[in-house]
């Protein structure tokens, strides 16, 4: 806890003096926009200096050995930690967190928007929950799977005692807890209600709240880079031998392939977020409304943003896919085709982009090519249901919650997909864009997709990282209901939306109300069904029964070692043998351990009891 | 082992049918009121059939998997050691590239001419967008900030404007849409096909489409479609230079 | 960026390390590419290749060639601590800071300059500050680099074995001097 104080006393120091610096140089307020953005940058380094980047990085620049935190106790939960693990757990905590904030706000906007006129906020308060809302559940999509889940399984799966850099790792994650105050503590200085989108010339004139906005992201962008570039470097140069590119996890895969996503384009993100600082703070003039380049800012933010899509669908594509061999005990269908479509994905994703400016006034003769490059993105999408239907064909379905979660996601995405190629026609996009059809394509695929495939990875990894089992009864109840009740407040929502109703407003004509209540009421029960879940997974995480090494049977490394793994996740050098999905083959197995002194424990599932 | 093609394909011939039919039979769209609304309209119901037999695809999957292939994992069984099937991953690939292609020529390609081409118009509406309101300039000249009034079965186009952040002009009737961009001026065609006013059909209505600030729900302006004479009567009423 | 984790029981083969500090350090570039690509596409949008006659450019040459010379001079550092030649080592680092202060320095002129001809308001002045406000902000972060390195060299850290640091700081100074590379001729020469 030690750290966590001094962390908080430098950044508040830091803050502080940043403001006190800026007015002492140019005179001013304390809450004028150059001082909180000098304060923001000073407590950012406070921060990250007190947590423990003196220790972990400090020490090195002096010529001394650097120090991370070696605390085996639960403090190192609060500490600058470079184990994967520890790592793994802090994202998944935080942003499960920032998940349920994020998650009341939306149930402010469906209070008001149960019916029309408006009830609790005003307009203008509405805007400013509605942003709110979308940029903390963007943050959570884009580094809940990748963070939590990529961080603690991806070394285990190739075989690797750690990540390649770990102490990069532990900035990677300590970049998030400032962006998550930032964010909420925006409202202080006016909030900001430009959507999570901030499109300019807007974002450069409203409230001064959009300035913490922008520096939170900038930082939530570098924390992306830097967690990509470790998760790029660890695949390509950790693997145990034997691990070839063609015996990668599919998880692990899906992690890549969102790595080089998250590395390269959120430079974009940061980019169009520094040029709207730029033009509030510093004097510059990109996108005043007189220069008329506000289409430049959407280039510039879809060039990130259209690709942040993936970046959250992929990891879920990933976890749904090591779902499905599991469940249905049968060899992930056709494995190499499925790997190709993920890495086509990655490449096709960032020249579609246009889509999103069908409407916006940029060229015509831009949105023929849009439209058929965005159209080419279903058939490697395509192939990823291939995969799974494949898998599923005639295999042995283990109806357990992971897999109910699955064949939701399956059924949500689906739909969500299918909705998106509307989109991405012009003809029909000229009518739809804008409208809640687009916020329901969006749920669909980010909640139904991502948010899906995050809560079926808790459930299946929770006997390895907690070592106990949670209560599947609960679990299997829990899936059935969050499946139904999002499809009830989600489904309406596209027919309010084909009707006329635009997104992001507090107010609506009379004629969308019946459909709204309906949509209200879901999200309610929607809402509700989340305290389930985290009861279950609470409760189990202390009393739950012990679930052994490998409570599912499965193959791949991470269920042949301990539960949890032990501090360098294996006890002698794996090697790697065979393919990691045969299931149903000559029992080759996929990993062994010639060093090891005993085999890994094996615990049998009655013992497991799920 | 071939046992399964036979039930799954029936589902999936069912659920495509019955997705199709409700489609045919339940209308979720409006009302049109333009031509342009009558080629948004067919490219949207053929796309909701062309998604017919994927989505009936994988319901049928769903369905079965859920009725034959569940099986007690705890007796630890696999299933068969099938790692991919050169003929169905071909085929898989063959027909959703069809299909992406033929979703690109039709209603794509074809729908994007008909909507973005053919740039002759009857008369000029310019339309103005500012926090949080609408100014109408038209042809002669006059001006209004409370009402659109266009005639019918009359090719209009819009030329929008903004003088603060981005607005979008839509007419949810017309199902056409163009943002109003500071510094450049958007266009858009519409034919209206029929005569009315907000009174008949909410979505006859101006209706600011991209998030421009505290206003932006409140930004919405009624529509009222009239014949050519009574529309000349009425923009020589309200003024303008003639 | 070597990592050095204490690992008990179980050691993982650490052979990886260097391949994975090159490996990560040209990811890191590449990365940095996409950051000054979205400025560089900015400015092309907004003012397509216009720019104003009052640019200083006898002085933006002149900075080109301090900051190319600054490294060939970082290049030989590099190359004389892989050769354990310590002394020629140190000299060259030196070398290249004073140079990098040169051009800092000289950017600080300009700007002075460019403060009154084109405001950072004007379409051009805003491309113009913003490029060469980034660049200088990697000139700076990257001065600051050499000055760690340049120290812990003179405490006679680095030898021919143990030369990441050196070698990764100099990796990103040859980048920082390629983005001026291209930022130059698109501000003043096209
Ligand atoms: C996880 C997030 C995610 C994912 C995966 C997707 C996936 C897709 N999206 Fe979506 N999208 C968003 C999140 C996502 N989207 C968000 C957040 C927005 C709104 C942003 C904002 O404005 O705030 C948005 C908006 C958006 C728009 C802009 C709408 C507008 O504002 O006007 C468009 C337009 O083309 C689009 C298209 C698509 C397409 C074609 C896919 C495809 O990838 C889908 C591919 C999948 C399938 C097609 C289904 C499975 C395939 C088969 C079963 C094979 C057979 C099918 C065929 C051959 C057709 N999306
Ligand atoms: C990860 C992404 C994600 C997730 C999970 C969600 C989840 C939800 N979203 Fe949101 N949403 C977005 C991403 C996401 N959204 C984005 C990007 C936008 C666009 C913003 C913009 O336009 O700029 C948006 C916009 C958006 C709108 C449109 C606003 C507008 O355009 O005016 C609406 C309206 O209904 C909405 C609703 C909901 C609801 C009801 C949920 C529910 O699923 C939430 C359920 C979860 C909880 C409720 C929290 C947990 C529960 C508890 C802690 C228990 C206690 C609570 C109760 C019993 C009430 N969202
Ligand atoms: Cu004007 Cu929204
Ligand atoms: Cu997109």
């Amino acid at each position: 806890m030690k750290y966590l104080v001094r962390a908080i006393v430098f950044g508040l120091v830091g803050y502080v003096s940043g403001v006190w610096l800026t007015l002492a140089v140019r005179g001013g307020d304390p809450t004028d926009e150059v001082a909180v953005v000098f304060g923001f940058i000073l407590a950012l380094l406070g921060w990250l200096a007190g947590i423990g980047g003196l220790e972990a990085f400090g020490r090195q620049w002096i010529g001394k050995t650097p120090k991370l935190s070696e605390d085996h106790t639960w403090r190192r939960y609060f500490q600058f930690s470079g184990d994967h693990k520890v790592i793994g757990i802090q994202y998944g905590v935080t942003l499960f967190a920032v998940l349920l904030i994020g998650g009341l706000v939306s149930m402010i906007m469906r209070i008001e928007l149960a019916a029309p006129g408006m009830s609790i906020v005003d307009l203008e308060e509405f805007n400013k929950l509605m942003s709110m809302h979308g940029i903390l559940m963007i943050a959570v999509a884009v580094a809940g799977i990748i963070g939590a889940f990529g961080n603690y399984l991806i070394p285990i799966q190739i075989g690797a005692a750690d990540m390649a850099f770990p102490r990069l790792n532990a900035l990677s994650f300590w970049l998030v807890p400032p962006v998550a105050i930032g964010l909420l503590s925006a409202p202080l200085l006016g909030s900001f209600d430009a959507g999570w989108t901030a499109y300019a010339p807007l974002s450069v004139t409203n409230d001064s709240g959009q300035i913490l906005f922008n520096l939170a992201l900038i930082a939530f962008g570098l924390s992306s880079i830097l967690g990509g570039l470790n998760i790029l470097v660890t695949v390509i140069t950790m693997r145990a031998p034997g691990m070839t590119w063609g015996r990668l996890p599919i998880f692990t895969w899906a992690g890549f392939a969102t790595a080089l996503l998250t590395f390269s384009v959120t430079q974009f993100f940061a980019g169009a977020l520094t040029l709207i600082t730029m033009d509030r703070v510093a004097g510059t003039n990109f996108f005043g409304p007189e220069v008329g380049t506000g289409i430049l800012y959407q280039h510039i933010f879809w060039f990130y943003s259209h690709p942040a899509v993936y970046i959250m669908v992929l990891p879920g594509l990933g976890v749904v896919l090591e779902l499905v061999t599991t469940f249905s005990r049968k060899p992930l269908f056709a494995y190499k085709t499925t790997v190709g479509a993920l890495l086509t994905i990655v490449g096709l994703s960032v020249v579609v982009w246009g889509h999103h400016m069908f409407t916006s006034g940029m060229a015509d003769f831009l949105h023929g090519p849009f439209m058929i490059l965005t159209e080419a993105i279903s058939i490697p999408t395509g192939v990823i249901f291939l995969s799974i239907m494949g898998t599923l064909w005639q295999g042995k379905l283990w109806f357990r919650a992971p897999l109910i979660m699955t064949f939701g996601w399956l059924f949500n995405f689906m739909i969500g997909g299918i909705t998106g190629i509307f989109l991405a026609d012009v003809a029909t996009d000229i009518y739809l864009h804008d409208t809640y059809f687009v916020v329901a394509h969006f749920h669909y695929t980010i909640v139904g997709g991502a948010i899906f495939a995050l809560l079926a990875a808790f459930f299946y990894w929770f006997p390895k990282v907690t070592g106990r089992m949670y209560n599947d009864k609960l679990g299997s109840i829990f899936a059935v209901w969050v499946t139904v009740a999002f499809n009830f407040t989600f489904m309406p929502l596209f027919w309010v939306g084909i009707n006329g109703m635009n997104r992001r407003v507090g107010d609506y004509p009379e004629a969308y109300a019946a459909a709204n209540k309906f949509a209200s009421i879901s999200a309610f029960i929607l809402g509700a069904s989340f305290l389930l879940f985290v009861g279950n997974m609470l409760w189990s995480a202390v009393k739950g029964p012990k679930a052994g090494a490998n409570p599912w049977n499965a193959r791949t490394l991470e269920w042949q070692v301990s539960s949890p793994p032990s501090h360098h996740n294996f006890l002698s050098q794996p090697v790697i043998v065979g393919h990691p999905y045969d299931y149903g083959g000559d029992g080759s197995p996929h990993v062994i351990f010639p060093d090891a002194e005993e085999p890994p424990d094996e615990v049998s599932l009655e013992e497991a009891s799920v | 082992m071939r046992k399964s093609w036979l039930p799954v394909g029936f589902l999936w011939l069912v659920y495509t049918i019955l997705i199709l039919a409700l489609v045919k039979y339940v209308n979720v769209l409006p009302t049109q009121w333009a031509e342009e609304a009558q080629v948004v309209d067919e490219a949207f119901l053929l796309l909701m059939y062309l998604a017919a037999p994927v989505m009936a695809m994988v319901l049928a999957v769903m369905t079965w998997g859920m009725i034959a292939w569940r099986s007690d994992g705890a007796d630890r069984e696999d299933g068969p050691n099938t790692h991919t099937n050169r003929i169905v991953v071909t085929t898989w690939l063959v027909l959703t590239s069809a299909l992406a292609i033929g979703v690109v020529i039709n209603p794509g390609f074809i729908g994007l001419a008909e909507i973005r081409g053919e740039p002759s118009s009857d008369y000029v509406i310019e339309i103005e967008a500012s926090q949080f309101f609408w100014e109408v300039t038209y042809p002669n000249g006059a001006t209004s900030f409370d009402e659109l009034v266009v005639p019918a079965h009359m090719r209009v186009r819009y030329d929008v404007n903004s003088t603060d952040v981005h607005h979008s002009f839509w007419v949810p009737a017309f199902r056409v849409k163009i943002d109003a961009v500071p510094g450049i001026t958007t266009r858009v065609f519409a034919t209206a096909t029929a005569e009315g006013s907000i009174e008949d059909d909410i979505n006859l209505r101006i209706q600011c489409a991209e998030l421009c600030g505290a206003g932006h729900a409140a930004m919405a302006m009624p529509v009222r479609v009239v014949s050519d004479a009574e529309w000349n009567e009425y923009i020589t009423s309200i003024g303008g230079s003639g | 960026m070597a990592m050095d984790v204490e690992r008990s029981e179980y050691r993982q083969d650490m052979s990886f390390q260097p391949r994975a500090n090159r490996i990560g350090m040209w990811l890191f570039l590449v990365s940095e590419t996409f950051l000054f690509g979205a400025f560089l596409a900015a400015r092309y949008y907004s003012t397509g290749t216009l720019r104003p006659e009052e640019l200083n450019q006898a002085l933006a040459l002149f900075l080109t060639v301090v900051l190319l010379g600054s490294s060939v001079s970082a290049y030989l550092a590099e190359t004389a601590i892989r050769f354990n030649h310590r002394r020629k080592f140190i000299i060259f680092t030196a070398v290249t800071i004073a140079l990098g202060l040169l051009f800092l320095g000289g950017v600080v002129v300009e700007l002075r300059e460019a403060i009154h001809l084109f405001p950072p308001g004007t379409p051009y002045g805003s491309s113009y500050f913003m490029l060469i406000g980034l660049h200088a902000f990697h000139v700076v972060t990257g001065l600051i680099a050499l000055s760690i390195v340049l120290r812990l060299g003179v405490m006679g850290h680095f030898s021919s074995k143990d030369y990441w640091g050196v070698e990764g700081v100099v990796k990103y100074w040859h980048f920082v001097d390629l983005a001026w590379v291209v930022i130059y001729p698109t501000l003043y020469l096209f």
